[in-house]
Parts: structure tokens; sequence; C-alpha cells
């Protein structure tokens, strides 16, 4: 039986600060929206009680569930760019000597410390009607009207993905440096090909970063904002920009914060999946 | 057979080419670096629009926004924020840090989970949440709403930093020093902290920079105050003007010179303390 020492459990103490602290600005705010979303909206007032009016006003309103699956759609492109870009270079990062592995990893890290509305604006700069890439093509008469860069799917993914993928790498090359180099030696050595190896030993054994980069990066992008709103314009609507309209514009909070949940569980789902797939692979 | 196992060897160490895995990935450490070059040479033109490569070259766009006032506020204000919630998140996460690395091991898990827990919730959410909740106390547009919200999303940080910190730390240093008759304060304050003072730095990096860059938590709380970002934000969405580029350069070198400063700063002080 193990005993519990008295001056380990004074150690919790320590926590009580910032436990304070969350109590107001985390959970409490958090139940809000849990008992908001319940609430009823009617000619701006809101009743509290159990009301499932904003839960069937989402799923049944053609709009809302269908600007969900957009978000779900996004957030899955974005996540998969990601991981397609990151792969390489966290390959790369092991497989260089310590000092080059630094470099890269301070390439990989510092978007990390600008600022994601600058790194937002260079993109403006960039894809933009009158941005660099149509100004360089039309001054060498390459095409004559600007191309569509941005205000488009293509440029929030484009944005999102630069944004966040160091949160991909990241995962990736700390599982990929846990693998022991001796084991796809070891299969090469029992004559197995090269690319069986990659997909049989290196992936399946990486697949735990995968997994931690891929619901960091998705999780991250089914609740960002700023970047769809600056990089979409008008024309990429996700639920977060409805999020935000139903509360600012149309003061609706138990709309608002039904939307909020929704976009919890949908998170929920993708962490339950990850972690199965997991186990899966585990057993 | 030893001819063919070297030759299998040798086909999985060139399955990944390292040509082509340095090519690709420099394309993509280019994909992330490069824009922010491109952000800076524009933010030097002397022309009233915005163009690459600018025709002439100059500060001008520089000095309207240093000497605009309404730049001038906003930055006073995210400075302000990020200068109050920095230390504040450093000590409690660095407490946070300490109670679960000292206190029993049953249970750690599950705390240390909650106590990060804001940091995978959407900031949406969060910041809607916080709406309400400051609505509800009269304080939204206040720095009352705005730091301990800020702290909310900091203070996860800290505790990862400095708990992995914590976590090499040999604790027989610490004991060393109370058995030569230091306090457990003392202890702590001169053998801990230097030691951890890595972990310690990039919490306080992390706390000023998100702090410092926080868009939609403040977008919601604020409504006549504007922080750095929120004012960017309502520029850009107005028009694109050479200005944003100048201050998007200028945030670039307040965040990197801080990270300079605070990192050659900790070595020094980190390395002083030792000494003593």
């Amino acid at each position: 039986m193990e005993k519990i020492d008295n001056n380990k459990i004074s150690s919790w103490w320590l926590l009580v600060p910032t436990s304070f602290l969350y109590i107001i600005t985390f959970f409490i705010p958090l139940i809000t929206l849990l008992v908001m979303s319940f609430s009823r909206f009617e000619s701006s007032v809101t009743t509290v009680g159990f009301y499932l009016d904003n839960y069937e006003k989402i799923l049944t309103d053609g709009i809302t569930l269908k600007i969900f699956f957009q978000t779900v759609e996004l957030s899955l492109m974005i996540t998969l760019f990601c991981l397609l870009l990151g792969y390489p270079v966290a390959m790369l990062m092991r497989r260089v000597g310590p000092k080059a592995r630094l470099w890269i990893l301070l390439l990989v890290v510092s978007p990390l410390l600008t600022s994601i509305i600058v790194r937002n604006v260079a993109w403006v700069l960039i894809l933009g009607r009158s941005g660099m890439i149509n100004d360089l093509l039309i001054s060498w008469g390459l095409i004559s009207k600007p191309l569509p860069l941005m205000y488009n799917a293509f440029g929030v993914v484009l944005a999102v993905v630069h944004v966040y993928l160091s949160f991909m790498v990241l995962p990736l090359f700390a599982a990929l440096s846990s693998i022991n180099n001796s084991l796809e030696e070891a299969a090469a050595s029992l004559g197995a090909k090269p690319l069986s190896i990659f997909f049989n030993v290196t992936l399946p054994l990486s697949l735990p970063g995968i997994m931690a980069g891929c619901t960091l990066v998705f999780i991250l992008s089914m609740g960002v904002y700023l970047t769809p709103v600056i990089m979409g314009g008008n024309f990429v609507v996700t639920l977060p920009m409805l999020i935000e309209d139903a509360v600012r514009n149309r003061y609706n909070w138990p709309e608002a914060s039904a939307m909020a949940l929704l976009l919890l569980v949908a998170i929920g789902i993708m962490i339950v999946i990850s972690s199965s797939i997991q186990k899966w692979v585990k057993s | 057979m030893g001819k063919k196992l070297m030759s299998n060897l040798e086909g999985y160490r060139s399955l990944w080419p390292r040509r082509i895995l340095v090519i690709f990935s420099s394309l993509v450490l280019f994909f992330l670096t490069a824009p922010l070059v491109i952000l800076i040479i524009q933010s030097f033109t002397n022309e009233s629009y915005l163009s690459f490569p600018p025709p002439t070259y100059g500060t001008r766009w520089y000095t309207e926004v240093i000497y605009s006032e309404d730049w001038q506020n906003a930055t006073f204000l995210s400075l302000t924020i990020a200068i109050i919630v920095t230390p504040l998140s450093l000590v409690l996460g660095t407490l946070v840090a300490f109670g679960l690395e000292r206190g029993p091991k049953k249970g750690k898990q599950t705390i240390q989970a909650i106590m990060i827990s804001p940091m995978v919730l959407p900031h949406i959410v969060l910041g809607l949440g916080l709406f309400k909740i400051a609505l509800q106390f009269n304080i939204s547009d206040s720095l009352w709403a705005f730091v301990p919200a800020h702290l909310t999303i900091t203070i996860p940080f800290v505790i990862v930093t400095v708990g992995a910190s914590l976590q090499t730390f040999n604790i027989s240093l610490e004991e060393a020093a109370r058995s030569l008759g230091a306090s457990k304060f003392w202890a702590v304050w001169y053998i801990t902290l230097p030691i951890i003072s890595p972990g310690l730095i990039a919490g306080a990096i992390f706390s000023f920079i998100i702090s410092f860059d926080e868009f939609i938590i403040t977008f919601f709380l604020a409504t006549f105050q504007r922080t750095l970002p929120l004012e960017m934000f309502s520029t850009l969405m107005y028009q694109v003007k050479p200005s944003i580029a100048a201050v998007s350069a200028l945030t670039l070198a307040i965040t990197a010179i801080l990270t300079v400063v605070l990192m050659f700063r900790g070595q020094v002080v980190g390395g002083g303390k030792i000494i003593k």
C-alpha cells in the first residue's frame, strides 16, 4: 500500500493561485457557454432553461451544418498539407548532423516567434490582387488579368499551413528521432525493399508523432478565425466566423454558445479517433 | 549473401535520397521564411502603394507609423498588457510546475492535464465565454479583463517549459544546499532556479509573444480599446497600405529583439547566480 507523504501533498498548495484564476477565467466561462447553449433566444430576450432550440436550429437550418462540414474539410486539408510538407523536413532533421539539425530547428520554430497577423499580412502582400506574384507576372507579360490567389480556399489553406506547419514538424521530429536506426537496418538485412521498409517500419513507428501532429494542427485549424477572415474575405465562411457574427452582430448568445459546443464536440471526436488509432496500432 | 545484404542496406539508405530530401526541405523552409523577408523589403517603399520590388526605397512609412497617434496608443496598450502578463504568468506557471513535480505521483497526470487544458481549447470558444463573464462583471474593454484572459492562455506554456526543465533537474543539488543550512526558499532561489533558467526563459518568451500576438479573445473583450493586432486588423480590412507593412516589420523587430535580449540576459543572470 502506497503511503501518501504529507510533505508531498502540501506541494499542491502551489497550484492554488492558478486554480483560482482558472475557475474564473476558464471553468465558469465554459459552464456558462454550456448553460447558454440550452437557453432560449426570442425577440432579443434570453430565457435560461433546458431548451433544444439552438441545437435544433443548427442541425436543421441547412446552412450552419454545411458551413461546419466546410470547416472540417478545410481543417483536414490543412492538416494533410502540413503532414506532407512537414514529414520530409522531420526526416531530414533526423538524418543530418547536430549542427545542421539546430539550424533547421531554428528555421522551423522561428515562425512561432512572429505574430500570426504579421504572417497573414505578408501573404496578402504576396498573393493579393496587386500583390507580388500578380505584379511580377503582369510585368513579365505572362498574364493580363490578376490571378485570384486569395479570397478563396486556396489562399486560406496556404496561409494557415504556413502558420501551423511548425506544430506538425516538432512532434514528427520527436517521434522519428526516437526510432532506433538498427530496426530499419535489420529489416534491410533481412531483404526488405526500401519502400517496404519505409511503409512497414519507419512510417508505423512514427505514427504516434503523426497522430500528435495531425490532432494538434486539426484542433488549431478548426478554431482559427483571423486567417480565414483576412485571406478568405467573405468568400470562405467557417464556423468560428459564424460564432463571432452571432454574438457581435446579432447578440444571440444561445446560438453562438451552441455553435461553440458543436466545435468542441468535433474536436473531442478527433481526439477520440486519434487515440483509438494509436491504441489499435499498438496492439 | 553478404553482397545482397550490402545492396539492400545501400538501397534503404538511398530510399529517401538525401539530395531530394534536402531540396524538398529547403523549399519548405523557404516557404516558411520568405514571406517575412518579402514583407520587410516591401515595408521600405517610398511610394504611396505597395509593389515588389519597390521602385524607390526609403523610411517614409516608418516615420508615418511612428508619429501616428493610433499606432502609438495600440503599441502602448499591447506592451502594457504583455509586460503585466509575462511576470505574472511566469510566477503562477512556475508555482504550478513545482507543485506538480514535487507533489505526489498519484493523480499527477490528471491534474497536469487539467492545468494545461486551456492550451487545447480553441481561443474563439474561450474568448466567447470570457466575454460573457466580463460583461457580467462589467469589466470588458479594460486591463482587468485583458490581463486575466491572456494569463489563462500563457500559463500552460510556462507549466510545460518549466516542467520539462524541472524533470531533468537533479534534486540532490537542492538537498545539498538545504543540508548546509539554506532554507527551502533560498535553496530554490539560488540553486534550482538558475539551473532551470532555460525553461524559465522559454516560458517568459512564450508568454510575452502569445500575449503580444493574441487576437480573437481581445477582439471579443475590447469595444473601444485597441491592441496592436486589433489595430492592424481593422486597418487591413479597410485598406492594404504600406503603413501596415511597416507596422508588421516593427512588430517583428520588437519580438525578435525581446527574444534575443531575454535569452542573453537569462544566460547572464543564471550564470551570475551559480557563481554566487
